[in-house]
């Protein structure tokens, strides 16, 4: 018996290895093996009311070791529990679907009373068990549903995408640009549009090509993306992923890039790296947890802007000029005072159809319906 | 001189002692709970406390269960759809894709058909024709596999990625059938009410996340079951897994042997796809992607020895660790979900391993080599 024990125990120790490979098909979950959790926020300021009926919980599509879009909620989250002095659980890694239905249902039985949901998949899930918990308020980032206790939000990333095309239109040599895009639903067709736009705004004849990945969060796949682009000329890459590996291929083959969601990663690329737009969640997650202890839950639809700060445009890098941050200052503030529309007419799309009308301005609803891409775009917006 | 050493001798039992059957289980999943405690402990959480959270919030508590057993009634399927390939050493990895197609399949008809039928036709023809879908996934390689001989390990993997991409097409890259069309933004197009099927609930306000579809998926492991060891149909694809040359001998057409069961095994898969359409989506929805219960069927069916009633076990245990593993991040003192997923590897591995202790003696032999 003892013999076999110790065979037991061997098989154990390589049993261990794959072990986490065998508990879901999910590449960010090998990812998450690596993760360190140092998302506790430091109780620095003391706040000066009493929030600690707030409680709070957000679900993650990844995790915020994707130092992209969950990172960046987690921010947010982190701004949140020291603004109010309250402790926020995170959920990571909760796949769309039945098993979130599950999750909020548990998160709404186990007594939270704010709950968030951070990724577009999560909006029926979050619907369907708001309906069952009339007394739990329910915010939902980047989708278009709401109930009487479920509120969504989001923002407009196209202004600060319209300045990051113009580092990117500046930078190029070539005047053909790449663009790594997920899906092609308006908010990333309204992404690549913008950015476009701003490159086209300092160099006229730049052309943005599209490679489609089909995920938000594969970093395999989307270097491949971007390789594919490198391959056909682009030296400057925009992208619109949760991960920076389009900014790993870039290094590479020389070229520049855009980043996107957070700066974080712009000091690993000190020479590649020219700008990215950013989001900062964090002051709405404070209104929204004043609200629910306040007795609220705003389920208007909330659109942040620059101009209150939801949206940024992240850090500089080396190679961007002075002339070019100038120029791009200027347009940030024209953005801020309104004095800038970026999608104003005439635009046409990349089929030759007029879609904005000379002097005219794309209302907000049509912003957030947008199924076309713009002339200079080199792609389908069918995907 | 003599050089002593210790060598592992595997032998393959000749008959598998009764108490192994329950033994080894049991065994497994202890060495298992053994070695996530101590990767518990040294990441600073009580390993025995996780531990019945885990078990309450997975399998003990209410809606733990239900929870789990929703999750665990298309895991059902696929796990059936494996378990009865592999019996005949047909080794189909097909059911990822062929439970999307039974989602696209189960979809069209809640769509096309049900709108104009009561609930009590038009649930069941989601289901087939969830099925249908699903077997016609598979047709190809079925084909391929009887007629030429071609590997369906190789042929069905292949085709997950096409209906994976499938999916992503009709739901991100183009306005079409299955599209709703009433927004701009990538959603399923929405199945007739009357294809939809409510949640199970006690005394009406306890309402679960099970549907009675779990009916269904428990009813077609027992008739698979019952079947198999009845039915002509049983014996000779038991005797065809056993030697085919025999099955050859004895008139067996190995053609059709291998084609059927391939087809079934597509349509089992089917069916847990259209399951979550009469269920908790009621579209073609891309969440589903996400979760992984067709390759999780494969591990279902290895867990239950092809075993068609343990397959039901296995995939409520299964399901189990996903809910219960999720859950844990809700706590005073949240576990990661990385922590999780390691909890439920080292459980699915273990188990898995012990199968070599049930089926070969192992031991550890002294071996004495003489040199002169």
């Amino acid at each position: 018996m003892k013999r076999r024990k110790v065979i037991a125990a061997a098989f154990a120790a390589a049993a261990m290895i794959v072990a986490a490979a065998c508990g879901g098909d999910d590449a960010a979950e090998e990812v998450t093996e690596e993760v360190t959790e140092d998302t506790e926020a430091p109780a620095a300021t003391v706040p000066a009311e009493d929030y600690s009926m707030v409680k709070a919980a957000v679900v993650y599509i990844t995790t915020p070791g994707d130092l992209g879009w969950s990172y960046m909620h987690d921010l947010g989250i982190a701004y949140m529990e020291e603004q109010l002095g309250i402790e926020v659980t995170r959920l990571e890694l909760i796949p769309e679907g039945a098993e979130a239905t599950a999750v909020y249902d548990k998160l709404a039985r186990d007594g939270y009373n704010l709950i968030l949901g951070t990724s577009f998949g999560y909006m029926d899930p979050m619907l369907e068990v708001a309906a069952k918990y009339p007394n739990v308020c329910f915010q939902h980032a980047s989708g278009y549903k709401n109930a009487e206790n479920m509120g969504n939000y989001f923002g407009a990333m196209e202004e600060a995408r319209y300045l990051s095309g113009i580092a990117a239109g500046a930078a190029s040599t070539s005047g053909k640009l790449g663009y790594v895009a997920a899906f092609p639903i308006p908010e990333v067709l309204r992404g690549i549009n913008a950015f476009t736009l701003g490159a086209r705004s300092v160099n006229p004849k730049a052309t943005v090509q599209v490679a489609w990945t089909s995920t938000w969060y594969d970093p395999a796949k989307e270097k491949e993306a971007a390789e594919s682009l490198l391959a056909t000329g682009a030296d400057v890459l925009g992208m619109h992923q949760d991960s920076s590996a389009t900014g790993e291929a870039a290094k590479k083959a020389g070229a520049k890039w855009v980043g996107y969601n957070s700066d974080v990663r712009a000091k690993d690329f000190p020479d590649t790296w020219l700008t990215g737009p950013v989001w900062n969640w964090g002051p709405h997650y404070v209104k929204l947890g004043k609200d629910v202890a306040a007795g609220i839950c705003d389920n208007s639809p909330y659109y942040g802007t620059m101009a209150d700060g939801m949206i940024t445009l992240g850090v500089f890098g080396s190679s961007v000029s002075q002339e070019t941050q100038d120029l791009i200052a200027t347009k940030a503030a024209a953005i801020i005072d309104g004095s800038l529309l970026p999608f104003t007419g005439p635009i046409k799309d990349n089929e030759g159809k007029e879609q904005i009308a000379a002097g005219a301005s794309a209302a907000l609803g049509d912003l957030l319906g947008q199924s076309y891409l713009v002339e200079g775009v080199i792609g389908s917006a069918k995907g | 001189m003599m050089l002593l050493g210790r060598r592992i001798q595997v032998e393959q039992r000749m008959a598998v002692p009764k108490s192994a059957v329950v033994i080894v289980p049991v065994v497994s999943v202890i060495f298992a709970l053994v070695v996530g405690g101590v990767f518990l402990a040294l990441t600073g959480h009580p390993p025995i406390r996780t531990y019945l959270d885990l078990l309450n919030n997975g399998y003990t508590s209410f809606y733990g269960i239900t929870d789990t057993l929703g999750l665990a009634t298309p895991l059902i399927c696929t796990g059936l759809a494996a378990a009865f390939a592999f019996r005949m050493n047909l080794y189909s990895i097909g059911q990822e894709g062929q439970m999307y197609l039974g989602m696209i399949g189960g979809t069209w008809a809640g769509i096309v058909l049900a709108d104009s039928l009561p609930p009590l036709i038009a649930v069941p023809s989601v289901l087939v024709f969830g099925a249908l879908a699903g077997a016609a996934w598979i047709a190809v390689p079925a084909l391929l596999r009887a007629r030429l001989g071609t590997s369906e390990i190789v042929s069905t993997l292949l085709l997950n990625y096409v209906a994976l991409n499938l999916v992503n097409f009709f739901i991100f890259g183009s306005t079409g059938f299955f599209r709703d069309p009433t927004t701009s933004f990538p959603q399923g197009r929405a199945v007739a009410e009357s294809a939809r099927l409510s949640p199970l609930s006690l005394f009406t306000e306890k309402v679960t996340n099970t549907y009675p579809t779990l009916f269904v998926a428990v009813s077609l492991a027992v008739l698979l079951f019952w079947f198999m060891r009845v039915s002509n149909y049983g014996y000779e694809t038991a005797v065809y897994a056993d030697s085919p040359n025999t099955a050859r001998y004895a008139g067996m057409n190995s053609a059709w042997l291998q084609s059927s069961v391939l087809l079934v095994s597509g349509a089992l898969a089917g069916v847990g796809g259209a399951m979550y359409v009469v269920g908790p989506a009621g579209k073609v929805d891309p969440g589903l992607l996400q979760v992984g219960l067709g390759y999780a069927g494969i591990v279902v069916a290895a867990l239950a020895r092809y075993n068609f009633l343990a397959v039901v076990l296995a995939a409520v245990l299964f399901a189990g660790l996903r809910t219960g593993g999720n859950a844990l991040q809700v706590s005073n003192d949240p576990v990661p979900i990385a922590i999780a997923v390691v909890l439920q590897g080292a459980v699915l591995l273990f188990a898995l391993g012990g199968e070599l202790f049930r089926r070969n003696k192992v031991t550890l032999v002294r071996v004495q080599s003489a040199t002169t």
